[in-house]
């Protein structure tokens, strides 16, 4: 096999750092969490790295790494994997690859829902209002609005559920 | 309230913090799951803080200093870090085809690392003795083949005392074949091979696969006998 290698290990976490954080922001949503995973995979993954190993081997790797910080870190808090990484990646790693298909999966989940639910989700998690400027926005109650914002997210599971099962 | 569970999750996410420690059942779990792909699809929240990438940076330039100081340590002494997701590090690496080896900013020795693991012994939860050849088959420095359903290996007798180790490569799996005359067990798939003994003695990967595991073997009344799974009927 035939393959540049990184110099050190320094240019490896440049070129690197960009797609393990979005990769591990699109499994944990939140950004504390992001960047403790972040350090985490860096921390463990550089220093056992081979001098020689080439830039493809060295991004499994660091997905590889991912992938298990990831796994620990949810059984940890939940008990149980809430989100992975997927094990299988094409042969030709390149970091656009790793980036989610997360907006094209929530289009289709929200579309799915009726119109109410939809809404209250797309103000909430897409468009960062708070439920008070959600709820005036939709004329609703704050109540409601958070009667709302909870139904919809269990109608969206169920029907990610049945979407992928 | 039964879905209290996941409102807290929500509510938490939706202000940018981190995840509490809780207990879901599969159905909330999912709806944590879509909620965090619901948050996460918003637009440009993706991108990791300059300050974060900075820090971090300095952190590990720390840690590699460090770690190229004169140790006194054994460099795979398990260290803070490593610690908390213990083996399973060393599974990724090796799921990864990267096992541990000399790190990027170490002196570059010439030499590649020893032993990469320590050679095991296949001990079967449950196991029997199996004859696996007679003993007149196997002279002073010969080796043969043995195939039990569960396991295959390779016995050899080497200064009087056998010996008998898996015949699977420990890179990926792939069967070993006998090369009697070099005295070697070669994988086909990546060109490793191994010692009778299961010693990794040549191979073109990154890092060098771990030996091959041995087995327990004896000789009775002429009969050689590894010790392997018992049978399942």
């Amino acid at each position: 096999m035939t393959g540049a290698a990184y110099p050190n290990w320094d240019a490896v976490y440049r070129d690197n750092v960009t797609w393990v954080y979005r990769l591990m922001y699109g499994k944990v949503g939140n950004q504390p969490d992001a960047e403790d995973l972040t350090a985490e995979v860096f921390m463990t993954a550089l220093r056992p790295l081979r001098v020689s190993a080439t830039v493809p081997e060295v991004r499994k790797y660091l997905r590889m790494t991912a992938r298990t910080v990831l796994a620990s870190y949810w059984k940890d808090r939940m008990g149980r994997q809430v989100t992975s990484i997927e094990e299988d990646v094409p042969e030709v790693i390149e970091p656009e690859s790793f980036a989610s298909d997360a907006p094209d999966k929530v289009r289709q989940l929200l579309h799915r829902l009726p119109d109410n639910y939809r809404r209250i989700l797309e103000l909430r998690f897409l468009q960062a209002f708070s439920v008070r400027e959600a709820a005036s926005e939709m004329g609703v109650s704050v109540a409601n609005a958070k009667v709302l914002q909870y139904r919809a997210l269990r109608m969206a599971a169920q029907s990610g559920e049945e979407a992928t099962s | 309230m039964s879905d209290r569970i996941v409102r807290r999750f929500a509510d938490r996410l939706l202000r940018g913090q981190s995840t509490e420690r809780a207990r879901p059942d599969d159905f909330e779990a999912e709806q944590m799951k879509t909620a965090i792909e619901l948050r996460a699809a918003r637009l440009g929240s993706d991108a990791p803080r300059e300050d974060f990438v900075s820090d971090l940076h300095r952190r590990l330039a720390a840690e590699m200093a460090d770690d190229q100081t004169p140790v006194d340590h054994p460099r795979w002494a398990p260290r803070r870090r490593q610690v908390v997701i213990g083996g399973s590090v060393a599974a990724a690496s090796a799921a990864a085809g990267l096992v541990v080896g000399r790190n990027l900013l170490a002196p570059t020795p010439t030499q590649p690392a020893a032993e990469p693991s320590t050679q095991g012994e296949l001990e079967p939860t449950a196991g029997t003795w199996r004859p696996v050849g007679a003993s007149v088959d196997l002279p002073e420095g010969g080796a043969l083949s043995f195939d039990l359903g569960s396991v295959n290996g390779f016995v050899h007798r080497a200064d009087a005392k056998l010996e008998a180790v898996s015949g699977v490569c420990t890179h990926q799996g792939c069967k070993l074949w006998l090369d009697a005359p070099e005295s070697r067990l070669r994988c086909p798939c990546h060109s490793t091979s191994f010692s009778l003994e299961g010693a990794t003695v040549t191979h073109q990967l990154p890092v060098a696969p771990p030996p091959l595991p041995k087995f327990q073997v004896r000789e009775i009344n002429g009969v050689i006998e590894v010790f392997a799974p018992t049978k399942s009927v």
